[in-house]
């Protein structure tokens, strides 16, 4: 994304003009933009004039137009659910390939004057690439919202690393840049098991025939000849990563595909996972093959934080230490006992304004006391595995038992609300 | 039930294939059922079937290749073929396994990866064996396998430091007693395998038998329906019999039943012959003629040629063209069975592995969203709300979130014990409430059939795993349709 302009005093006011190159950068501005905000972008009208002879005549204009945002929508064909499961494949085993290109639309009335547009007219602006988008904030730029736009516009961009998880008969094709995943394609074949009564050749001829899909769709979806492109990773259980690595070998050179051969033998990455749904990638970032090579990307240490390395590892060996929902973050906080905050981007953009404080403000406490924050984008599996963790959780710096501080707190209240009645029987008795 | 009313007036003729007739009336069906079970195991076998399991190279897939060569189920030319494909391969130990493991990959790798459904006959059984894989891979495949069979045969390796490496945490003798157990079986042989490893040491067997009883227990099996058995599968030793040089060291201490004698007592189950018919698909291939052939088990009710029956997830029907159990062909099935149909007038493109085959007036529902109770294994990492797991009903395998823990409860008294628990450990006992994951790029969950163990006990369990590792296992106790 390209910063255009920035105009925030220092109390957080003003507006900043960002241009949307990618997918991903769409993601950004869906994170950046929320209800109440006022937002300037290019937008078609159809306009009707009446000419000389008196008929009706309809054309399209190009104009910029500034909305006050009432709702923000953003879709992606290939967000990350889980693997295909179910046999829905078409005749041919694979299902059609679209291209992923991200939309987001952005509705509310008109707030500028126009020649063709009334004032208060509703309209829903579609952000296209390479066209500016002016922002103002209705609450003010609050550090989340900041950090969000210095993310964004840091140079350098596209998938990073291509990933293929596998199974006999499946395959996910997947782009993973630093803000989200992108399932770009899958295949589910019917394979039949080996049985007494057909032998093993069905089985041989069905994987056969699942190799030779999944290489073309190789091609097509993994843009290997990026340079970009850091890694391609190929992962399943069992034995199904070489099979699959050896026959695109084998069948680029025997094709003559020397730029793919070349690919294949420089970025391929072969990672054992332990079942071949989607959400294996987690398993994936943080395997040491990966994590070494990915470690400065922000993917891989989402994964990792959230994983048997941290978050969930922590649970197993102090659950004291572990949290997990936002009113135990948020008493653990209060405490100062947080050393690493995970949460998604998911909050600040779901919640209303009061609640989206409160998370930026336990946000701001935790930096402020040295411990880490950890933003996951719900555009990655791992992302979207802690936003059914509730979207927030914490590793404390020392133990705190949640039925101990729980129960502090009800005293707390009772102590306070004894004080309130007290002081109020007080005046009472002066009056 | 009273709408299907099955007879040969009702069925449509003109469909290009000739459908076949329907031979009975339901109520007829049944009663020739019942009476036709009743009399099994009079004059002719009963029929069981029984998952081989262990863990990886403990020699499951070498026990039953032997077995099928001594029970006449495997003969001459084949052993010879694969004695002399194996031994061209390098892989020449694993010339009996290869009676089952018949794929390219299987043999390259000399490990079982899918199930091997084989039959055999003992004197009074007819048993359908089931070879599972004990690599830890290829565990979905042997829920596959286990969830169809009502026995399992436990193979362990007797060799030194060898039987320890599967029954430590993390082996595969563990996690697959725990596995069939959960899925409802309760008689286990456990065979004692590679004994001529060991010199046929009768300490080192009764160390094994002394290690595994407590953990039988423990997991839930009743010490009168555990058996155990010492065996030399390679050289054929208390296979089928205990004679010739092999046997000869074992013949100096052991006097007990072989193998196959324990085979010939295994209990039959009940089969809920009356109840909906369910076929939990566990294959599906193309048959020589037109059609496919679908392989599975009857989890209740019957089922005839000619009858038409409806596949779930979808809105496919298909006609049974004809029914094979144990390779022969047979005009219905019954609960219990292992058995293969053959359907036309179906496209193929909408039964998969994982489908259930039902009658078109008793659909089993699908779901999205149930609570179970569940058990919590020796985990780790607790299980939370909002855990990404895998669910696993017979050969299905989808990804799905622990949305809501309930409550814990005591195991003995069933009492709840801490509502909204924020966390499940180890060994709890627990009601807690899944949901599918969206799969594809729909966003929205697409349902699974699934049957609350009190209306279904073989439709109504499950299991759950995280990592490749099995954390839970249950029952389903609502759904939300
Ligand atoms: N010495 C000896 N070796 C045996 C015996 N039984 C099996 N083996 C060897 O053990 C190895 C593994 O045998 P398999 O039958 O493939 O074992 P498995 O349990 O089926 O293995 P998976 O299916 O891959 O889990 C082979 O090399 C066999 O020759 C035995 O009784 N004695
Ligand atoms: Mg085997």
């Amino acid at each position: 994304m390209k910063l255009v302009s920035r105009h925030i005093d220092k109390h957080g006011a003003g507006h900043v003009t960002l241009r949307p190159e990618d997918d991903e950068d769409m993601w950004h501005l869906y994170n950046l933009i929320q209800k109440g905000d006022s937002v300037r972008a290019p937008a078609v009208r159809r306009v009707q004039s009446v000419t000389s002879t008196g008929s009706t005549e309809s054309h399209r204009v190009r104009l910029n137009l500034t909305l006050d945002v009432i709702k923000v929508e953003f879709s992606a064909s290939g967000a990350p659910g889980a693997a295909a499961q179910d046999a829905a494949a078409d005749q041919t085993g694979s299902s059609s390939a679209t291209a992923t290109t991200a939309t987001l639309h952005i509705s509310g009335p008109v707030t500028s004057e126009n020649q063709h547009v009334r004032l208060g007219a509703y309209h829903t602006l579609d952000i296209e690439a390479n066209r500016d988008v002016r922002i103002e904030k209705a609450d003010g730029w609050d550090s989340i919202a900041i950090s969000r736009v210095e993310e964004a516009i840091v140079p350098g961009r596209g998938a990073e690393v291509g990933a293929v998880v596998c199974g006999e008969g499946t395959a996910a094709f997947c782009l993973l840049s630093q803000h989200m995943t992108l399932v770009t394609h899958r295949i589910s074949m019917p394979i039949p098991r080996k049985s007494a009564s057909s032998g093993a050749s069905q089985h041989e001829k069905g994987l056969q025939k699942f190799y030779a899909t999944l290489y073309d769709s190789f091609v097509r979806h993994i843009p290997f000849g990026n340079v970009g492109l850091k890694a391609i990773v190929i992962a399943s259980p069992g034995w199904v990563r070489d099979a699959v690595f050896d026959h695109l070998v084998s069948e680029s050179s025997r094709r003559g595909d020397k730029q793919l051969h070349k690919a294949l033998k420089e970025k391929v990455i072969k990672v054992h996972v332990s079942s071949a749904h989607v959400h294996s990638l987690v398993e994936v970032l943080k395997s040491p093959e990966i994590a070494t090579q990915l470690k400065e990307t922000k993917f891989a240490r989402e994964g990792i934080v959230l994983d048997k390395h941290v978050f969930f590892k922590m649970l197993g060996s102090d659950e004291m230490r572990a949290w997990y929902g936002p009113d135990h973050v948020c008493l653990a906080a209060d405490r100062g006992a947080i050393g690493v905050l995970l949460i998604s981007d998911d909050l600040f953009r779901a919640s209303d304004p009061t609640t989206r404080k409160k998370y930026v403000a336990v946000v701001e406490a935790v930096q402020q006391k040295g411990g880490e924050v950890v933003i996951f984008s719900s555009m990655h599996e791992s992302g979207q595995q802690l936003n059914q963790l509730t979207g927030i959780a914490a590793i404390l710096t020392f133990p705190l038992d949640i039925e101990v501080v729980e129960a502090e707190e009800r005293e707390e209240e009772e102590r306070k609300k004894l004080e309130a009645e007290e002081k109020e029987a007080g005046n009472e008795y002066h009056t | 039930m009273e709408g299907l009313n099955l007879n040969q007036k009702d069925d449509t003729p003109g469909t290009p294939e000739e459908p076949p007739k329907i031979t009975y009336a339901r109520e007829k069906l049944l009663e020739e059922a019942r009476r036709s079970l009743a009399a099994e195991g009079q004059h002719d076998r009963k029929g069981i079937s029984i998952v081989v399991i262990g863990h990886v190279d403990a020699g499951k897939s070498t026990l039953m290749g032997r077995l099928l060569y001594e029970s006449g189920r495997l003969d001459e030319k084949t052993r010879r073929a694969n004695e002399h494909g194996s031994s061209k391969a390098g892989k020449s130990s694993f010339s009996w396994a290869w009676g089952l493991d018949g794929t390219t990959e299987e043999r390259e790798r000399g490990i079982t990866m899918d199930i091997a459904q084989q039959s055999l006959t003992t004197p009074h059984r007819q048993i359908t064996v089931l070879d599972a894989p004990g690599h830890k891979d290829f565990i979905p495949n042997m829920i596959s396998g286990a969830s169809q069979a009502d026995c399992a045969l436990l193979v362990v390796d007797s060799a030194t430091g060898e039987f320890e490496a599967g029954f430590d945490r993390g082996g595969q003798t563990r996690e697959h007693l725990l596995l069939v157990r959960s899925l409802g079986v309760s008689q286990v042989i456990v065979a004692i395998n590679k004994l001529d490893q060991v010199e046929w040491s009768r300490a080192r067997y009764e160390e094994i038998c002394a290690l595994l009883r407590p953990f039988l227990v423990q997991t839930g099996f009743h010490p009168s329906k555990t058996k155990f058995v010492p065996v030399g599968a390679m050289q054929g030793v208390n296979l089928a019999a205990r004679e010739g040089d092999d046997a000869k060291e074992l013949n100096e201490w052991y006097s007990g039943p072989t193998l196959v004698d324990l085979l010939d007592i295994l209990e039959a189950p009940t089969r809920d012959i009356t109840a909906p018919l369910r076929i939990p698909v566990s294959n599906v291939f193309k048959s020589q003629g037109s059609g496919i052939a679908v392989a599975g088990r009857l989890c209740g009710g019957v089922v005839q040629v000619g009858e038409r029956l409806r596949v779930l997830p979808g809105d496919e029907s298909g006609t049974v063209k004809s029914i094979e159990i144990e390779d022969s062909s047979v005009p219905w099935a019954a609960a219990g069975s292992n058995a293969v149909l053959y359907l036309t007038g179906i496209d193929p493109v909408n039964v998969s592995i994982g489908s259930v085959l039902c009658t078109p007036a008793d659909l089993v529902p699908l779901t999205t969203r149930f609570t179970a109770r569940i058990i919590v294994f020796d985990i780790q990492v607790p299980i939370t709300a909002g855990a990404s797991v895998e669910l696993y009903h017979h050969s299905r395998d989808v990804p799905a979130t622990t949305v809501k823990l309930i409550s814990t409860i005591d195991r003995a008294s069933g009492k709840v014990i801490k509502s909204n628990p924020r966390v499940l450990t180890k060994g709890t006992s627990a009601e807690v409430q899944i949901a599918l994951r969206p799969t594809g790029s729909t966003n929205i969950a697409r349902g699974i059939p699934l049957e609350s163990f009190a209306v279904n006990k073989d439709m109504g369990r499950i299991l759950i795993r995280r990592g490749g590792e099995t954390i839970a296992a249950g029952v389903v106790l609502d759904i939300f349709s």
